[in-house]
């Protein structure tokens, strides 16, 4: 495994996956991890990422589009600050890239706890592609949580294209 | 017995509205305001009834049903929910800020009279800048000025720390730090315009170090009162285009690429609305209001956008 920090932000690398921690922001050029990543289909998980602001955005958009001309890009556990830019951009819109999981925020109706868990989409395909959001259990009293925010705020990325 | 009220600025209210409730509702809401207010139902009545001292307040849908209605001369048009007051349809906010107007209210009651009530008196009184006036009295507000352009990551850290100190959730906390950073990045690097009237700043390295003295001072002051918790951030160029402004929030939406652009884009996705105060050339201050009381389904998925130039005849 390698480590790398580009700007505030640290890699691990192993083979063709890459898991992302801190800050995608003006300090970040993500030229580099593209190259460092091997030819073909490639894993990156950013379940670390707690910052992106518009430069940030800009580098990410410009990383993925750069993996996706070599193979497959499958992003897994999205935090929740890069799912919500990403659902911003139409670019992403309509299952342009694969995710595989992601996290949301939910609240909880019965004790009103907020909380971000991580939420398969591979198993919950099928109502994400409806823009529903799957029912996900309370940490603090076990009911049901909903999602906190408007579904095309987090599901944008998985519906079909019009 | 004659009241001891002073008289207000010259001019009139019409508010066009097709229900007769919402009618009553908004005269209420605007009559605060003591000032002289006209109902009318439809376009041809509005249009007979709106001069250039008046304030049109109309409903999203007839403002969006008649294009270029807010090129009639009038002090100001203001876009408000349409059936019910319900929130806004997102779609016709979104269409609203691109055919260019200058004012569009998203939200339901309260949220409703509390935007619209600020609204009337800025464009009134012509007072537009500071965040007081949307917070209540009695909240305190904590201000921040760089002294350096590396001291914006500072600056946020601290203000997200604080936010989340007086009570307010995580998620309100990484929301206000987005809005920080972009408006003071845009004012920090897009503000400034050198004897071409370019944006000589705009390519300048991030981690450079840059003292901040003169017109290049850049303050962000925030308060909450439990309703709202507002940011605001301040440049001393007064170089921001309103007129521009409003058709690119909504880029990212629709834009294939974030190519560019996109800061404000982002600070006004991350709130529920966004405030522009402009005196060209002079000041530009734009303000972020988050509500912080109801989930945000209950709101419209598109923010309030506003924007008030200060002694500009006819602003929009």
């Amino acid at each position: 495994m390698t480590t790398l920090r580009i700007g505030r932000l640290d890699v691990q690398l192993s083979g063709a996956r890459a898991v992302l921690a801190g800050r995608l922001d003006d300090m970040v050029q993500l030229g580099e991890l593209a190259t460092r990543l091997p030819p073909g289909d490639v894993a990156i998980d950013t379940a670390g990422v707690t910052f992106v602001n518009s430069i940030g955005m800009r580098e990410w958009v410009r990383l993925l589009r750069a993996l996706r001309e070599r193979g497959a890009v499958t992003l897994e556990a999205v935090s929740d600050v890069l799912m919500v830019q990403m659902n911003l951009l139409a670019e992403f819109h309509g299952g342009a890239v694969r995710i595989a999981s992601f996290h949301a925020v939910y609240l909880c109706p019965g004790c009103g706890r907020e909380a971000t868990p991580l939420v398969d989409a591979v198993v919950h395909a099928a109502v994400l592609h409806q823009m529903r959001a799957p029912p996900m259990p309370c940490p603090e009293c076990g009911k049901a949580m909903e999602l906190a925010d408007f579904p095309e705020r987090y599901l944008g990325v998985f519906a079909p294209r019009a | 017995m004659e009241p001891t009220s002073t008289p207000g600025p010259p001019g009139k209210l019409v508010v066009a509205h097709p229900d007769r409730r919402a009618q009553r509702t908004l005269q209420r809401l605007v009559g605060a305001t003591l000032c002289p207010v006209e109902i009318v139902a439809d376009q041809a009545a509005l249009i007979a009834a709106v001069d250039r001292e008046t304030i049109a307040i109309v409903d999203a849908g007839l403002a969006h049903a008649t294009p270029g209605l807010r090129e009639w001369p009038a002090r100001a048009w203001i876009a408000v929910p349409g059936e019910g007051l319900a929130p806004a349809d997102a779609a016709i906010v979104d269409a609203l800020l691109a055919a260019g107007w200058g004012h569009v209210v998203a939200h339901p009651m309260p949220i409703l009279a509390e935007e619209l009530l600020a609204t009337v008196q800025k464009l009134r009184r012509r007072e537009v800048f500071g965040l007081e006036k949307y917070i209540a009295w009695g909240a305190e507000t904590r201000s921040y000025t760089l002294g350096d352009a590396r001291e914006r990551d500072d600056a946020v850290t601290t203000l997200a720390r604080d936010v989340i100190g007086v009570g307010l959730p995580d998620r309100v906390g990484s929301l206000v730090s987005v809005i920080a950073d972009e408006l003071l990045a845009n004012a920090l690097y897009l503000a400034p315009l050198d004897e071409h009237k370019q944006r000589y700043r705009a390519s300048e390295a991030r981690e450079r170090r840059r003292p901040l003295h003169g017109r290049d001072v850049v303050t962000v002051r925030w308060a909450t009162d439990a309703r709202y918790l507002a940011v605001e951030v301040r440049d001393r160029w007064g170089t921001l285009e309103p007129a521009r402004v409003a058709g690119r929030l909504i880029s990212g939406k629709t834009a294939s690429s974030s190519e560019g652009g996109l800061g404000l884009a982002l600070a006004y996705a991350c709130c529920n609305q966004f405030v522009i105060d402009l005196e060209p050339d002079v000041m530009t201050e734009v303000i972020a209001l988050l509500d912080v009381r109801y989930k945000p389904t209950e709101l419209c998925r598109s923010a309030s956008f506003h924007t008030f130039v200060v002694d500009t005849p006819g602003e929009t």
